[in-house]
């Protein structure tokens, strides 16, 4: 079994909605034995992973997998299913998974969700290993295996603080986008985009944090509020530190001025000698800090998380204690102690781990026990009195010590704080008690109060996003996707530019380039998931409108998570089929209607009524239904229109929106016939599509048409007029524009006719490499239905689809003769006069190769024609 | 000459508004010899000699207490300080005198002050001093102590838009009060984000955040191989840098590499510092520091490494002197430009271009001596703030946004910065928090722009001057009801209060402090309080004289009332003139758009008027009294009581507020003092924009009972007889209490009293008096602390006060401290009595008269006596 290519699929996909690893697996000769019929690997299978009899698979029900498996699956699926319970064992669950044959036998396009694509890929290596071990009958060190997993799941994956907080920004439906590998977190999109770092947010005020890290001042802030703190002051030896714990009263606390985590902190001093130790220990580990002694406060320690003005969750410390069996010794016990996988430095840990370290050695000192003491059964020794947080205590919080930690938030400036205090009972106020503030943290760790060992969990991440955002904020501002097999750049374009002329700075994304507000971040094809984030990061863009081609939804996914409008142009006979094992029409119309499954109920998907492929997708939308239509009496937009639907038709010359009964007049088509091309059908479908997203995006009709007036002259289709010739006696006309499959080169065949009846039309295209050899019959069928000739040049890429033609129609004039060249030498062939067309329509793949013919024939004299109308429109296909 | 005490009075004071140093000073009894004088200006600096020698006076006394503070200020000024006040006064005790000098950083003036007594001392001695040393030592610890630059110049902006500075610890300021605060530390805002700031010191993060949004970078990229690293280079087009990606001072950085050698080289070296290595697109041009502040460009600068420019002749070394001697270079941040270092760092650069510190550069050969154009190492900085090409100011606007940054400075790189990055090619190589803003208010050469108040600008909108509304109460009594009841009025409106007074400091109704807080320290707790709307300050004489105000000017100065003073003969303040002028104070310190409540009734309240620069407004019980009336007539505005109604007139219009008889602070209209105490309040709840309605209910809901004004007239019931606790302890409070008792139904007048042994002599014999002449039974105690004196000295005194009464009371007895004697007086209350208690330690006392009461409780009630209902009903506190 190889993994022979893996995709990792950032967004929204043919698969899911959300981020998935897609392997091309192929079997070898494995395709011929199922699970069952290999030796023992079910059984092997079933031991290694018990787990996996959760899985319910097809069959529906807890033990389905395991019942596939005995009747027989094959390993494509199994490796499916193993990934996904690898994930879940090292770092958490995660639930989708498919697996599909491909055309090709033995292969199989296996996609798993992920949490991180490189932890994903490892956890798919992982998986490959044990199912070969399981199939050759070999054993297999899984442990081994999930204890590197998890030490990668650390260092890739977010951490628990990060993660609870992302995962509280999608029970809000609002979007993230990771900015670094690590921690860094961008909330939201565009403008409305907010970030966070760890538990910091945006708002964490630098100069708060700074007042944090200096114990002495915050201490000065919090009693001027009226914050209890302990007593104590700054000392400046040893000697001076006792002197202080005389005059603030014994027992006392020693501690280093700056840093954080109970680093170098003593407690429950209560004599000279301990206090002498504990200064030695707070300088030496902090070497540049100041040391500070304090009052020691009697009671547990408690975190209060402080999020805004809420305090959110509260949680109880317990002192680090080991408990005696009368056989080990301190030191076995705290080895011991530490293979707890609760216990460790990790931050997913909730208990951190023992360490006999000085301050450790002193306490056990004064309980009378050393390192190598054997601790009877029943007895117990404390190692560390600031002991772990594992207690959620936030329902007995009282209100007034709530208050008082706000208030000590408040004072030092953090908005999100962790509070340290001590307090006999958390549930009576601190003054009555005498308890006191000790600490204000800031990004403090979260986990205590996400996996408390006692008491339950605490939506603090939940809280953070509230607080970046108010109830009524989304951390969306108006996304527009644009997909669909024909004119998707040409509709991209228009609909930015009627959002710019509204007083919206756009980030467009297309087959055109990247731009955003007036900035061209990059030029060329940038309709794929690194252009549009560029975009998604800009924190000026206020609307984003986005070219979402077929590859790239095949092979990287859609980047962003949800469109408040999906535009879909058509679907026709699809493009893009024959690589990449996309072998059915079906495939393509799913990577087209990606942004429709991802519309937000409160947006639109704007579908082309005229197309029954595009049309079906709209049993798949949450959002609200709009339809364009150039046929204004098709039923199903009868339909749509007699439930009060919407719709952007075209009634004879005018575009009107249409509501129920209602119809407003949103555009006269008169103006935009172009003199030479004159006004092709395909365009005002993809004018009607563009208007319908700009509708759906809240448009008015004046904003229409000022933005259409902006994006026209601007250079569209090309045309040239070819000199006279004996052949062509009254010249003719060469027309260059980007096409690149069936659809698009018979709609400007149907527009030849149409416009220029009677008159021979040759077409020249430039095959791209994906054309499959199976479709090359029916394409040339097509063509020569409405070419009068037809010349498909020959280029390397292609060269199959051309023999794979000349196999099945010989003879045809399918290429020049003679020559073996590309488009250009096509194109000087045919202008050299040897056909006998006065209409030459070019049509290259892409439109960087658009602008080499452009050159080409300015190069050698031809004199650019002028384009008006719908026909000039910038970006036009 | 002796100092004999030393305070630093930071607010408002007696002697001026600005920050003054106070000392005692305690003169020669044989006084200096005349050629003192010439041997101390001798060793002045000569302009402070002169100034000197011109002020002094020889035959006036205390001339050397005078010419003390003049040096005391001089010397501040030859440190750096902007101060030019110092005065003096005699004291009663005949060779000593109160100094005082103005200060700007209290260290220095201490040491001023150290420093000065030394030199008087030497001058008397004939003793050589040598000053130079010492008032460099003064002028290096002013820097130190001052805020730096930065920090300075955006303080100075605050300062200049009237938004009060409260420096919290070294570069930390609080700007503004209350819940309208702000902080910055140096030139980060309290907005400026820490993930900011992360993001910034992460240079290949920002970057990459800044090629995302498409503005220009070095396009660098992360190599980990000599084969990588060619085609990295080849890739972002050549000259490439080759760098660690984490590094300092330019270690193992190699630039402008063009060659496949040179690159791999290159790597080799980077490699060895660092195992990661990032091959970088190599800009050529200058260094320029663009300061981006709240999405605006502020300010430019250009700025150069270090160098000297050879002149053939002099060494390396001669040359860096040479260029030391300019005045701007100093040894630190306090100037516009440091000096150049010749260090290892500065050799290490130099042998990088075949050169030592001898070598001889030729005449016009440049020499630079720093890798980076840092100013703290000797760099320029030009200002080019008005050549920069709006494209290059979008470019670093968003670089600053992109980042996070409010406050940023954008490092590009750039032939130069007036046409636009793609055009020079220039490109951000930095966005770096918290930048020095010192190159852009002194550049070396431009002019300088003001950044300070672009920051302040961007944290505060026009007009903004972030203070919260301050009422400053203070007068000889009443000022903590007063207080309170201000405090209480501002609640209606729906603001969160903070009010200090002599119980303690409370906010929103929570009290967060014990004890007298009638001082600066609580006034400044309550103004850097973050949720406070307003604050009600009492502020209190001893405050005042010992620190100055803890504000620096106020919305309301009230003043209750002078009347015969208290504390007369304590710091300096012997008659109630005097003492007029202490509590004249806050009503100096009344702002423009403020205004003082004053007590139309004390003369020595009603002169305060003139010194107030905002409006005046009198009150009187009295609504005929001349002074309002003649205020009234000049258009003034008064509260006043007529016709049984607190009434509010400006000019002459007249609107009433509320019933007086109906207040329940006044027990049915009796007592006078709470009536003048509500007068005062309503005018300056008025002045604050309360309305009439709110007012009146504000007024008809505020009772004096314990729990809200503890100690302050609280009528208490105990088996048939009246108790009032009050806290008064001077002659016009009794009197006052005396006049209200009057008025109340009783059998036999009872006081438990003492005095404190802090005044003077005749006023104790003059309250023992008052007590004397007025109750039956007195119940007489010494404090635990007798503030000095002598044990059974205050009951002698007392009791030699009480003979001098025109009536004798009926009994007089001695306990042995406050409890025992509000013990005894309780437990001998029979129907009918009226016992005042005097409450010192108010919260103590009030427990200890609730836990007797609350045993008495348990007992069987008894009716009412006839004269306990009256006395009841006569306050208003039951029915008829």
């Amino acid at each position: 079994m190889q993994i022979r290519a893996l995709k990792r699929l950032v967004g929204p996909s043919i698969w899911a909605n959300y981020p998935v690893l897609e392997a091309w697996v192929d079997l070898g000769k494995y395709e011929d034995f199922p699970s069952n019929t290999l030796p023992g690997f079910n059984e092997k299978l079933m031991r290694w992973l018990p787990t996996m009899v959760e899985h319910r698979c097809s069959i529906g029900e807890r033990g389905g997998f395991f019942q596939r498996m005995e009747t027989g699956t094959w390993l494509g699926h199994v490796l499916e299913h193993v990934t996904l319970e690898i994930q879940s064992l090292a770092h958490s669950a995660v639930g989708f998974g498919r697996a599909r044959e491909t055309s090709e036998r033995g292969v199989y396009k296996v996609a798993i969700e992920v949490l991180d694509f490189r932890f994903g890929e490892a956890s798919l290596n992982v998986a490959r290993e044990m199912i070969m071990a399981a199939a050759e009958g070999r054993d297999y060190d899984l442990p081994a295996s999930l204890r590197t997993l998890r030490k990668l799941a650390d260092d890739y994956c977010y951490g628990p603080s990060t993660q609870c907080i992302v995962d509280g920004a999608k029970k809000r439906a609002i979007p993230t986008l990771r900015l670094t590998d690590g921690n860094l977190v961008q909330l939201g999109y565009g403008k409305a985009q907010r970030r966070i770092w760890t538990a910091e947010t945006d708002t964490t005020s630098a100069v708060a944090e700074s007042i944090a890290h200096d114990k002495q001042l915050t201490r000065q802030l919090l009693t001027s509020v009226g914050v209890p703190v302990p007593a104590g002051r700054i000392v400046t030896s040893a000697e001076d530190a006792w002197e202080a714990a005389e005059e603030i009263g014994l027992p006392v606390v020693v501690k280093p001025q700056s840093g954080n985590k109970g680093r170098g902190v003593s407690i429950q001093l209560a004599d000279r000698e301990a206090v002498l130790t504990a200064y030695a220990i707070a300088e030496k580990e902090f070497v540049a800090s100041t040391v500070v002694v304090e009052r020691c406060i009697p009671g547990r320690q408690h975190r209060v998380l402080v999020v805004g003005d809420k305090a959110v969750a509260a949680s109880g410390g317990q002192p680090q204690t080991l408990h005696g069996d009368g056989l080990h010794t301190i030191l076995e016990l705290v080895a011991l102690g530490n293979q707890d996988p609760l216990r460790g430095e990790d931050a997913a840990q909730p208990l951190s781990p023992f360490v006999l370290d000085g301050i450790a050695l002193d306490l056990l000192k004064r309980q009378g026990l050393s390192e190598l003491s054997v601790l009877q059964a029943g007895a117990s020794a404390v190692l560390r009195h600031n002991g772990d947080l594992t207690i959620d205590e936030t329902d007995r919080l009282h209100a007034e010590t709530a208050e008082q930690c706000v208030l000590a938030a408040r004072s030092v400036g953090l908005d999100v704080a962790g509070i340290d205090l001590i307090a006999e009972d958390i549930g009576l106020p601190l003054e009555a008690q005498g308890g006191a503030v000790i600490e204000v943290n800031s990004s403090p760790g979260l986990i205590m109060h996400l996996k408390p060992m006692v008491g339950s969990p605490r939506p603090v991440g939940e809280a953070i996003i509230g607080q970046l955002f108010a109830p009524e904020q989304t951390g969306r501002v108006p996304l527009c996707a644009v997909s669909g097999t024909n004119g998707k750049t040409l509709v991209t374009g228009l609909i930015a530019e009627i959002l710019r002329v509204s007083g919206r700075t756009v980030g467009e994304v297309s087959s055109q380039g990247l731009r955003v507000g007036e900035r061209v971040l990059g030029s060329g094809d940038r309709s794929n998931a690194d252009s549009m984030r560029r975009a998604l990061m800009n924190p000026y863009a206020d609307a984003f409108v986005f070219e979402v081609s077929e590859p790239a939804v095949l092979d990287e996914g859609v980047l962003f998570d949800r469109c408040e409008v999906a535009v879909v142009t058509n679907l026709g006979s699809g493009d893009h089929l024959g690589k990449k094992y996309v072998d059915e029409l079906v495939t393509i119309a799913k990577a087209v209607r990606a942004p429709v499954d991802i519309v937000l109920p409160t947006g639109y998907a704007v579908l082309n009524a005229d197309d029954a492929g595009v049309l079906e997708m709209a049993s798949h939308t949450k959002g609200k239904l709009l339809l364009f239509s150039s046929t204004p009496g098709t039923p199903a937009l009868l339909e749509h229109l007699k439930h009060d639907g919407r719709a952007v038709v075209r009634e004879g010359e005018q575009i009107v929106l249409r509501k129920g009964a209602l119809r407003i007049p949103l555009l006269g088509l008169s103006g935009l016939e172009c003199p030479t091309l004159g006004l092709p059908t395909f365009l005002v479908d993809d004018l009607l599509a563009a208007v319908a997203g700009s509708i759906a995006l809240g448009a008015n009709a004046e904003q229409i048409q000022k933005g259409l007036e902006a994006c026209l002259g601007q250079g569209g289709i090309a045309t040239f007029d070819l000199p006279k010739s004996a052949l062509r006696p009254n010249g003719g006309l060469l027309v260059v524009s980007p096409a690149r499959n069936s659809s698009a080169l018979e709609a400007w065949g149907r527009h030849f006719q149409q416009h220029f009846p009677g008159r021979r039309a040759h077409l020249l295209v430039d095959p791209p490499a994906d054309w499959r050899t199976s479709d090359a019959e029916a394409l040339l069928t097509g063509l020569t239905q409405c070419f009068s000739d037809v010349t498909i040049a020959l280029n390397s890429d292609a060269r199959s689809f051309v023999e794979a033609l000349e196999m099945t129609r010989p003879g045809l004039n399918s290429r020049p003769t003679g020559q073996s060249s590309d488009l250009m030498a096509c194109l000087d062939q045919l202008l050299e006069g040897h056909l006998g067309a006065d209409l030459v329509c070019v049509c290259p793949a892409n439109s960087a190769d658009f602008l080499s013919v452009l050159r080409h024939l300015e190069t050698n004299g031809l004199s650019r024609g002028r384009t008006a109308g719908l026909a000039s429109v910038r970006h036009c296909r | 000459m002796n100092i004999e005490s030393i305070r630093a009075l930071s607010g408002s004071n007696l002697w001026s508004d600005q920050p003054v140093l106070e000392a005692v000073v305690v003169l020669d009894p044989l006084g200096l010899p005349p050629e003192a004088l010439d041997r101390l200006c001798g060793s002045l600096p000569s302009a402070l000699g002169a100034a000197l020698r011109r002020d002094f006076v020889a035959a006036e006394a205390g001339a050397w207490a005078g010419l003390l503070g003049q040096l005391v200020v001089g010397l501040q000024a030859a440190a750096g300080c902007q101060v030019s006040f110092s005065t003096s006064r005699a004291l009663k005790q005949g060779s000593e005198y109160r100094i005082a000098a103005e200060y700007s950083e209290e260290p220095t003036a201490r040491r001023a002050l150290e420093l000065g007594l030394e030199l008087v001392r030497a001058a008397r001695d004939a003793r050589p001093i040598e000053l130079g040393p010492q008032l460099l030592a003064l002028r290096k610890l002013n820097e130190d102590t001052r805020l730096g630059p930065s920090t300075g110049c955006i303080v100075r902006a605050a300062q200049e838009r009237k938004i009060p500075i409260r420096r919290l610890t070294g570069s930390l300021v609080q700007f503004g009060q209350g819940s309208r605060q702000r902080r910055i530390w140096a030139a980060e805002t309290d907005r400026t984000s820490a993930v900011a700031e992360s993001i910034a010191q992460d240079k290949e993060l920002t970057k990459s955040l800044l090629d995302a949004v498409g503005i220009p970078v070095p396009k660098g990229m992360p190599a980990s191989s000599v084969q990588a690293a060619w085609a990295v280079a080849e890739e972002i087009g050549l000259p490439v840098v080759v760098k660690p990606r984490s590094g300092n001072q330019g270690r193992g950085v190699s630039v402008r590499l063009r060659t496949r050698e040179a690159v791999v080289s290159a790597f080799e070296i980077a490699f060895a510092a660092d195992g990661e290595v990032i091959v970088e697109r190599h800009i050529e041009g200058a260094d320029f520091r663009l300061l981006v502040i709240n999405g605006r460009l502020v300010a430019a600068a250009r700025r150069e490494p270090p160098q000297v420019i050879g002149d053939g002749k002099s060494t390396i070394t001669e040359l860096v002197a040479t260029e030391n001697l300019d005045p701007r270079r100093g040894d630190d941040h306090s100037t516009s430009l440091s000096k150049i270092l010749l260090d290892e760092i500065g050799r290490e650069i130099l042998s990088e271009q075949s050169l030592t510190v001898d070598s001889v550069p030729a005449q016009g050969q440049v020499v630079v001596l720093r890798r980076n154009a840092n100013l703290s190492t000797g760099g320029t900085a030009a200002d080019v703030t008005d050549t920069v090409h709006p494209s290059v100011a979008q470019c670093a606007v968003e670089a600053a946004r992109m980042v996070g940054l409010d406050v940023a400075g954008v490092d590009i790189v750039a032939a130069n910065v007036s046409e636009p990055l793609e055009q020079s090619g220039g490109a951000i190589v930095e966005v770096n928090a918290a930048p020095g803003l010192r190159m852009h208010i002194e550049p070396s050469s431009g002019i300088g722009r003001p950044v300070g108040k672009a920051i302040v600008d961007s944290m505060f909108a026009p007009g903004d001057d972030a203070r919260i509304p301050i009422v400053a109460v203070t007068g000889t009594n009443g000022k903590t009801t007063t207080t309170r009841c201000i405090a209480h009025l501002l609640q209606q409106r729906g603001l969160r209060v903070g009010m200090t007074c002599t119980d303690g400091i409370y906010v929103e109704g929570r009290r967060i402090d014990t004890g007298d807080c009638s001082g600066p320290k609580s006034a400044r707790a309550v103004l850097a309080h973050p949720r406070v709307d307003a604050a009600v300050l009492e502020t209190a004489r001893g405050g005042m004289l010992r620190e100055g105000l803890g504000f620096d000017w106020c919305d309301v100065a009230v003043v209750t009332n002078v009347g015969e003073g208290d504390h007369l003969g304590m710091g300096g303040i012997h008659t109630a003139a005097e003492l007029a002028r202490v509590k004249a104070i806050p009503v100096r310190r009344v702002s423009e758009r403020g205004a003082a409540v004053l007590n139309a009734d004390d003369p020595l309240v009603v002169a305060m008027a003139g010194l107030c620069r905002g409006a005046v407004i009198f009150f009187s019980r009295n609504a005929d009294a001349p002074r309002i009336v003649s205020h009234r007539a000049a258009g003034g505005k008064a509260v006043i009581v007529r016709d049984g109604y607190i009434v509010i007139c400006s000019g002459k219009d007249e609107r009433r507020v509320a019933q007086v008889d109906l207040l329940p602070l006044t027990h049915g209209g009796r007592i006078g003092f709470q009536v003048d105490n509500l007068l005062a309040a309503v005018a300056a709840g008025f002045w604050l924009g309360l309305s009439v309605d709110a007012l009146r209910f504000g007024v008809q809901t505020f009772s004096s009972d314990i729990g809200t004004v503890p100690g302050r007239f609280n009528v208490l019931v105990h088996r048939d007889a009246t108790v009032i606790l009050d806290y008064g302890h001077n002659a016009s409070a009794l009197l006052a209490l005396n006049e209200a008792i009057r008025k109340m139904p009783h059998r036999r007048r009872k006081v438990v009293y003492t005095a404190a042994g802090d005044r003077r002599d005749e006023d104790i014999h003059r309250q023992a008096e008052i007590i004397g002449g007025f109750f039956d039974d007195v119940y007489i105690y010494e404090d635990q602390c007798t503030r000095g004196r002598a044990d059974g000295e205050i009951i002698r005194l007392m009791r030699e006060g009480m003979q001098r009464a025109k009536r004798q009371p009926r009994r007089i007895l001695q306990k042995s401290g406050e409890l025992p004697a509000i013990a005894a007086a309780i437990s001998a209350l029979e129907p009918g009595d009226l016992l005042l208690c005097q409450v010192d330690q108010v919260d103590v006392a009030l427990d200890f008269v609730k836990g007797l009461f609350r045993q008495a409780e348990a007992r069987p009630i008894v009716p009412l006596s006839q004269f306990a209902a009256a006395a009841l009903a006569a306050l208003g506190i039951i029915g008829g």
